[in-house]
This record gives C-alpha cells, structure tokens and sequence, in this order.
C-alpha cells in the first residue's frame, strides 16, 4: 500500500527531472548549434559577420551566393576529386582495419606489445612523419594523385580498436564452426566478422570519410596540379582569390560540410553503437 | 522478393541518396529545358513611355571584374531581347542618345542561361545614373 502511493509521486519526480535534463539539453544544443546557424544565415544573406547589432534573424535570403560558387569556381571538380579519395580511403579503411583487427583478436606471442606499440603511436601527431610519408609516397611515384592523396588515411587505429572491441564480441564457437566448414581467414572476417559487425563497419565509414573529407595539411603538400585539389584546398585557395566575398565564402562553407552532416544524420545510430560496443563487459 | 527489395529501396542508405539524385535530374531537366540565354525587358523614358532605339548594354558580372556581353537596340514598343547571354549574374542598363541613363540593374539567375523577363522596365533619366 505504501508502496503503490509512493509510485505516482516517484513517476512524477522522474517526469519532472525529464524535462529539466531536456531543458538543460537544448540549452546546450542551443549554444552549440549557433555557429553553424550563423553559417547558414550568412550564407543565404550575405551580411558580415561583424555587422552590428548582429541580427538573429534572416533578412531577405536568396540561394544566389550557392550559384556563385557553384559557377565562378570549379566546385564540381573539388567536390569529385574530395569523393573519390574518400571512397578510397573509406574502402581501404573498413577492409584494411578489419584485417588488423582480427588478428589482434588471436592470442600470440607480442599481441600485447603490438597493442602497446599502436596505442603508442596514437600520440604520435601526423605533422612529425610528414616528411617520410612525403619520401615515401614520392618514391612510390604517387604523388599528385588520388592513391597518394589517400594513401595516409588507409588505416587508423581508432577504427582498429572499433572493429576489435566488436570482434572480440563475436563467439569463438561461431568462428570454430566456419573454420570446420572450411572458411579461411579471410573468408572467417569478410563472411562472419564483418557482416555481424554492422556497426563497427558504419563508425570505420564515418570517422574514415570525416577524416579524409577534412584532411587539408597532406593534400596540400603533395598536391600541385590545381585540378587535382580536394574541397578543403578549394576553400583555401577561394579565401586568397577573392576578399569580399563573405556570402559566397559560407555558401562555400556549407556546400563543404553537407555531405558530412549527412552522412554522419544518415549512420548516426550505428555510429554510437560502433563507438561504445565493447565498452562495457558482461 | 517483393518485400526484399522494397525493404531494400526504403532503407535510409538507399532512400536518401536516391531521393537526392532525383532531385538533381529532375533540377538538370529543367535546367535544360529553360537555359536559352534570352533576357527580356521594356525600356521607359523619363515620362513613362515606351522608348524605341535605345541602347541597352549587357555585362557579366564575377566576383572581381565585369566583363562587356554586348548591347542591344530596343523596337518601336520599347521592348528588347538579348539572346546570347551566358551567364547567372548579369547587369543591364539602357541609355539614349540626348536624353540620359536608366540605373544599372543587377539580375541573378539561378542557373547559367536562365531564360528571364524583367519584372520592371528600365527607366531612362535625364542627369546622372546610379550604378547597382
């Protein structure tokens, strides 16, 4: 009896917490999203930044500096050549990290010194192996080409570890069945590992193409035909081209993220789930 | 089979991008079917009436520079009619010979040889244009 006239009272206590948490959530979110909402507006009105008082509001939009920068500069042809490195480096990473880490799921001798030694090398910043990852790509004969461009991003170990806390999830005996049935390893990952670990797979697609998608540092050192520039080089080069251009430079901005924004609205359930399986245990 | 495929077609990594692509085809269609590069107007004199033979001169405008694309006549109802013009951001101004200028109109287009008419007419005035 006492308990049931207590519930009503708890039920509504928690429903009260509910909505303070979702007021406090769109707090942040608010402060969160301003930025991009700032982005947006500028680029649908091209009103300065520094305009004052800054209006929240938009005043007058019009989609004419989107037609501008798809026209006035080669937009298209970044946009084909940001894509098709990422599809490579996206393809590279969900094949390549897959392979690695199912191989750090097998118990021999030095797998813990492996593990030390990738961990490890997490820390270490790309800016310091610029040099031999460009004496390298050089002497492959790849640089100024889209293998090159892509070549770095091929395997991180972030997603190394995503797919290794998703295999490690897999049981043995599943895996000792295809073995008796006469898979190979390869055929164990592609066949078993990978199609049950659909959300390993969508985080190695998100990080893999953010990544690459944003990369301008190593583009920019090996790139030199202007044809070959990826979006992020496009912007760069947009930005010393053309001063007074504040509308068109945020349409360009937004043109640059979209994809990505969409992708990661498109997997993002999966993405979650690729980013804390294997986090808890039990 | 039905209902694989259906569960296929509507799934989002399927759903979105080909809801996408056929944004895109149908915008690309009719994009082609009205980028004739004609730009029509009427051109009024500083009374209001329709002004015949004036001049009416087009420019591409980019981001730093604006580049001649010609000039045109206007007929005896003071319309005119470019054909050739090539591009999403044009200018256009209408001046005649011993009575003066109209202002100088900024017209943007949503796609390169949008096909367009002037929704006011170019006013020619007597003394100094201005330039927008």
């Amino acid at each position: 009896m006492t308990a049931n006239a207590h519930r009503p009272r708890r039920a509504t206590a928690r429903r009260k917490h509910h909505w303070s948490l979702h007021a406090g959530l769109l707090a942040v979110s608010f402060f969160m999203l301003v930025p991009f909402y700032w982005v947006l507006k500028t680029s649908l009105t091209g009103e300065n930044i520094f305009v004052y008082p800054p209006k929240l509001l938009l005043n007058d939009p019009h989609p004419f500096y989107y037609v501008d920068v798809w026209y006035l500069i080669p937009f298209a042809r970044y946009l084909a050549n940001s894509a098709i490195v990422s599809v490579l480096a996206i393809v590279a990473n969900v094949v390549f990290n897959a392979m690695a880490a199912y191989a750090l799921t097998k118990h021999f001798r030095g797998r813990g010194l492996i593990i030390t030694l990738l961990l490890s090398c997490m820390m270490i910043p790309f800016q310091t192996t610029i040099v031999p990852a460009y004496l390298i790509t050089g002497k492959l004969g790849l640089l100024n080409s889209y293998l090159g461009m892509a070549l770095p991003t091929f395997s991180t170990i972030v997603c190394i570890f995503v797919y290794k806390a998703s295999f490690d999830a897999v049981p043995k005996s599943l895996i000792d069945a295809a073995r008796i049935d006469g898979l190979s390893e390869l055929q164990v990952i592609m066949k078993i590992m990978i199609p049950l670990s659909a959300s390993a797979v969508a985080t190695n697609v998100i990080l893999s193409f953010i990544w690459s998608w944003n990369n301008f540092m190593w583009p920019l050192i090996i790139v030199r035909d202007p044809d070959m520039q990826t979006l992020p080089l496009g912007l760069s080069r947009f930005l010393t081209y053309h001063e007074n251009t504040t509308g068109a430079l945020y349409a360009f901005c937004v043109m640059v993220l979209l994809p990505g924004i969409l992708l990661f609205l498109m997997a993002q359930r999966e993405f979650i789930q690729g980013l804390t399986s294997g986090a808890t245990k039990g | 089979m039905t209902s694989t495929w259906l569960r296929l077609i509507t799934h989002r990594f399927v759903l979105i991008p080909l809801c996408i692509g056929l944004t895109a085809a149908a915008w690309n269609g009719y994009v082609s079917l009205h980028d004739g590069g004609l730009v029509r107007g009427v051109v009024l004199g500083p009374g209001g009436a329709p002004v015949a033979g004036a001049k009416v001169s087009m420019m591409e405008k980019n981001f730093t520079t604006n580049s001649d694309r010609g000039s045109t006549r206007t007929r005896a109802d003071g319309s005119f009619e470019f054909t050739n013009n090539r591009s999403h951001n044009i200018l256009l101004r209408a001046e005649m010979d011993g009575v003066g200028r109209s202002d100088q109109i900024t017209l943007r287009l949503y796609f390169r040889s949008q096909n367009v008419t002037l929704d006011a007419p170019l006013t020619i005035k007597p003394g100094a244009p201005k330039n927008g």
